[in-house]
């Protein structure tokens, strides 16, 4: 897969302070859960970097974005270097203000909101008590600005019943026009929490089923690029290539489930570059000291994770004999790394073989059966 | 408005890039206009990307057929005509204007 030359997008984690401690976050407790955010004049400085890169998108993440005082300025400084951006954030703080300030200035790509229940008790179950309330509060001061709204649901143990009031709340109610899904993974906080937050193997049957009759009722409007849903998408589609004994395709067999290393770049709180917000620990450099560029171009932790693409899944005692290996990806190296201590290895969670030998079923399969 | 007339005429006006409108080179064989205001991109060829560094609104589509002549092997007759349809649709898509306008 190609290397751009300079990254597409970039991941600003612009305050390690939250005003929620969410079950299952997965920045807090980790190496990303640094202690001092960097001042506004080091941020602008880098964002003017960036914009000397071509960076097309900035996503500005945390912590909670909108703790940070000078949000304005550093959103100002992104429009006045030519890129665009967007946020990720709880939606507890959002209110009419500045909703029409992330408006008023015509870069805003969405803002997204985790939303976790469809009423206050689901929600607040990990997130605290009275953040649905605000939170659905700050989805529509941004709605009555019309600045696009995507809203992430964090599949967990007290949600994985109420999908579908979910799905009705969010697209019918709230009337988006579509959310994603993802589920509590074994990072961060959730490490802690994973006996209280994490889905065992019958509720991700669950949690599959569900998502998939959901997402053909709602006709592509729920999405999902992690968890459940996007398991249950690519497992049922190996399972049929390997019932069908199709050849493998050219970009399954081999590590090549992350193409981010490929076109995006991340920087914690307080200024260290890392290759993903979910791989804090890979220090590549800061951004105070080092060109960014450079890094981009020639870091050999930045090297290794592209060089996943040219491992074969083959070459893992964990893989052998695997009826699956033709078509697998290995996923995601962030959970991968947190599970087994690497990253140049397939993630144990995302194993279709794993899932259904500890007695997971593939929902649309096992119906045609 | 300086120079000469329309670009399709015989005296035709320079055409300078719009300053907001950013040039991501991101691989060796092509590279993408971007609009900040938009969101929008559009692709361009390694010569698109010659003529787009040169449009600084003081260079003909002759001179710019003359660049791309001098940097690339076995361009064709027609380039110049090339040259002016990219240029004509940079500026129905605002990603570039006429100098002076």
């Amino acid at each position: 897969m190609p290397v751009m030359k300079t990254p597409r997008n970039v991941f600003l984690e612009i305050t390690n302070a939250c005003n929620l401690r969410c079950a299952y976050c997965s920045h807090f407790s980790g190496p990303g859960d640094v202690q001092a955010d960097l001042p506004l004049e080091t941020w602008r400085r880098f964002i003017a970097e960036l914009g000397r890169l071509s960076v097309m998108n900035v996503i500005l993440s945390g912590g909670e974005p909108f703790c940070r005082p000078d949000l304005r300025e550093i959103v100002l400084a992104i429009a006045a270097a030519r890129m665009r951006f967007s946020i990720l954030s709880n939606g507890t703080l959002i209110d009419d203000a500045i909703a029409a300030f992330l408006a008023g200035t015509g870069r805003c790509d969405q803002v997204q909101v985790s939303i976790d229940g469809a009423i206050d008790t689901t929600h607040d179950a990990f997130r605290g008590e009275g953040n649905f309330r605000k939170a659905i509060c700050g989805i529509r001061a941004l709605q009555d600005h019309a600045v696009a709204v995507a809203v992430r649901v964090t599949i967990h143990r007290r949600n994985v019943h109420e999908l579908e009031a979910i799905a009705r709340f969010l697209l019918e109610e709230l009337g988006l026009p579509s959310f994603s899904t993802n589920s509590a993974a074994p990072m961060g906080l959730c490490r802690k929490n994973a006996a209280q937050t994490q889905l065992t193997v019958a509720e991700r049957t669950l949690a599959m089923e569900t998502l998939l009759a959901l997402a053909s009722r709602y006709q592509g409007r729920i999405d999902a690029t992690a968890g459940p849903l996007a398991d249950a998408q690519l497992w049922l589609e190996m399972e049929q290539a390997r019932r069908e004994r199709r050849e493998r395709p050219a970009d399954r067999g081999f590590l090549t489930g992350c193409s981010g290393p490929m076109q995006t770049i991340a920087v914690r709180a307080d200024g260290v570059i890392v290759p993903c917000s979910q791989l804090p620990h890979l220090i590549l450099g800061r951004i105070t000291e080092d060109d960014l560029g450079e890094i981009w171009r020639q870091h050999p932790e930045l090297q290794a994770l592209r060089g996943r693409f040219q491992i074969s899944l083959a070459e893992f005692p964990f893989c052998r004999d695997c009826p699956y290996i033709s078509y697998c990806t290995g996923n995601c190296p962030a959970i991968a790394y947190n599970l087994t201590g690497r990253t140049d290895h397939p993630s144990p969670d995302a194993c279709l073989r794993r899932f259904l030998a500890r007695g997971g079923r593939l929902p649309e399969v096992a119906r045609r059966q | 408005m300086n120079g000469g007339s329309t670009m399709s005429g015989s005296r035709e006006k320079c055409v300078i890039v719009n300053p907001l409108i950013v040039l991501r080179e991101e691989f060796d064989d092509g590279a993408l206009l971007f609009d900040p205001e938009t969101g929008a991109t559009y692709g361009i060829n390694p010569i698109g990307v010659l003529v787009w560094k040169h449009l600084d609104g003081c260079r003909t589509v002759d001179e710019l057929a003359g660049i791309v002549c001098a940097s690339f092997d076995a361009v064709p007759a027609a380039a110049a005509d090339h040259i002016r349809d990219f240029l004509k649709t940079a500026v129905a898509l605002g990603l570039a204007g006429f100098a002076g306008a």
